[in-house]
């Protein structure tokens, strides 16, 4: 899917957060959201879902304006620390599966994406009893249930340990070997282990840099 | 007691009706319950209650004026009352996003302000104690109709969009990646529940109609796996208490909601005890293997 930001704007109230950011995306890109805390990378993510509304500037979806936008089930998104989801009531890894499952979507599927994420043996355990990385994969084979065209991870590995942030980014360029555009945000994650075709520096004054890969300056990016 | 009590349960037809009613809200109430403990709702199925009163309340005061509505059957106000109240909470709802709770303190105030005033100015006060605690062994054919359709709406909405319910229960965010729109979906999901209330209101009574909601969920989580069994468990508990209940309310001659939610608690202490007993013994066998 191709994405265009035309001069985006956003304010919580009178505090604002994004200033004129513009940037595009070809399908099958990476890109990797860098900034400090309050920086605005959550609030762009959100706009980019559009549950912050896009008042001012413009974002497009292969060229359909956000605001008319219906498809988003061509959207995978975890989110930050997961923290929006409901813990403590049992259910297992499967029936949470099924449920956000679309109808063509068959149980094969699901098994080969669960193998692929190396969870397949915790499909009939209850959520609760999971290990922090165990869980982020049940949620990123969540995002990936219905076959997105984008992924959309806010700080994936903000509860997980160091090998199983290694590991996770090797599932995450193997997902975007096969396509996926992939978002990425992150603020103390090395870049080193991502396969990223772009990078997208905020600053705490709202200035931003988008470069892709080659013309970065790694280091630079790496101080944020 | 107990011969005597299964003698008139089929002896009188008051009797099967209360165990018929019993048998239906037992599965419904842990049915919607379990949603509304996902959806962390316990307090607006209490505050529902509350404003289904001034329905039943207002019924009561009309047919003391000569007025007479809805076959002066108080239900039906009380359910019309209780899917405003829904309402009312939805809308106050979005204009306190951070507070959330102030709505229901909202109507909740205005439910028992109202209903006291309505109350007090009808004649047929002695029904007050039956709607705050609830009579199951009185209650009647419009009831059990009401009853009826109301699981049967209940069951198709679930049979239909069970999964869509559970979806958005869980992580409203990611239900809209399913293409669910969450507004619409809490507006149906707010009127069911105002519904399921305003029929359990006579047989659970205001105070307790929250509480055969959610005791039973409460204590199947102690003892679930899976959503599935969790909520089978419920079931199992709340069919328990509303038949143990019912047994109490007719046999002991006291509330039928009072008496099955006495039995709930039971139950729930019950599980919660014996399960903190066998983590306790499970943690010391590991103790001892280890060392």
């Amino acid at each position: 899917m191709q994405i265009d930001i035309h001069n985006l704007s956003f304010a919580y109230g009178h505090r604002s957060v994004l200033n004129n950011l513009s940037l595009s995306l070809a399908p099958g890109d990476y890109l990797v959201v860098k900034g400090k805390n309050g920086s605005g990378k959550s609030t762009l993510v959100k706009c980019i879902l559009g549950i912050n509304p896009v008042k001012t500037g413009m974002i497009f979806f292969d060229h359909e304006d956000i605001n008319n936008f219906s498809k988003w089930p061509l959207f995978g998104y975890v989110s930050q620390k997961f923290e929006e989801f409901n813990y403590e009531y049992p259910v297992t890894v499967n029936e949470l599966l099924s449920v956000y499952s679309l109808k063509n979507t068959n149980q094969s599927y699901r098994l080969k994406l669960l193998d692929q994420l190396g969870i397949l043996d915790i499909i009939n355990e209850n959520i609760n009893n999971l290990s922090g990385g165990q869980l982020q994969r049940v949620f990123i084979a969540r995002a990936m249930l219905n076959n997105p065209e984008v992924l959309i991870l806010d700080e994936p590995t903000a509860s997980i340990d160091k090998l199983n942030t290694e590991y996770f980014y090797r599932t995450v360029n193997q997902l975007n070997g096969q396509g996926i555009t992939v978002i990425l945000i992150t603020h103390t994650d090395s870049l080193a282990h991502m396969n990223y075709s772009h990078v997208l520096s905020l600053n705490l004054d709202m200035t931003y840099q988008f470069q892709v890969r080659d013309k970065c300056d790694l280091e630079e990016v790496e101080k944020i | 007691m107990i011969l005597s009590f299964f003698s008139d349960l089929f002896a009188y037809e008051f009797m099967l009706r209360a165990l018929a009613a019993g048998i239906v809200l037992g599965i419904l109430a842990p049915l919607i319950g379990s949603i509304v403990v996902v959806r962390r709702l316990s307090f607006i199925a209490d505050t529902l209650g509350h404003f289904s009163l001034v329905g039943v309340s207002a019924s009561l005061l009309l047919s003391t004026l000569g007025v007479s509505v809805f076959f002066e059957e108080p239900l039906f106000l009380g359910l019309i009352f209780s899917v405003v109240g829904g309402l009312l909470i939805e809308l106050f709802r979005r204009s306190y996003k951070s507070y959330k709770e102030i709505s229901m303190v909202i109507v909740i105030s205005l439910g028992t302000a109202l209903s006291a005033v309505f109350f007090s100015k009808a004649k047929a006060t002695g029904s007050i104690y039956t709607y705050l605690f609830g009579s199951i062994l009185t209650v009647n054919n419009y009831y059990m109709y009401a009853i009826l359709i109301t699981f049967a709406l209940v069951a198709l909405l679930f049979l239909f969009f069970g999964k869509q319910i559970i979806a958005v229960s869980f992580d409203e965010t990611s239900a809209k990646f399913l293409g669910i729109n969450v507004n619409v979906f809490q507006l149906i999901f707010m009127v069911t529940l105002s519904v399921v209330v305003s029929v359990m209101l006579e047989s659970a009574g205001v105070l307790l109609v929250s509480s055969m909601m959610i005791i039973p969920v409460a204590a199947g989580m102690k003892l679930g796996w899976s959503f599935r069994s969790t909520l089978i468990i419920a079931i199992f508990f709340s069919e328990l208490s509303v038949f143990l209940g019912l047994w109490m309310a007719y046999s002991l001659k006291i509330p039928s909601g009072a008496a099955i939610v006495s039995v709930n608690i039971v139950i729930l202490l019950l599980v919660a005890s014996i399960k903190r007993i066998v983590q306790k013994r499970q943690i010391a066998k590991m103790d001892k293997e280890t060392s």
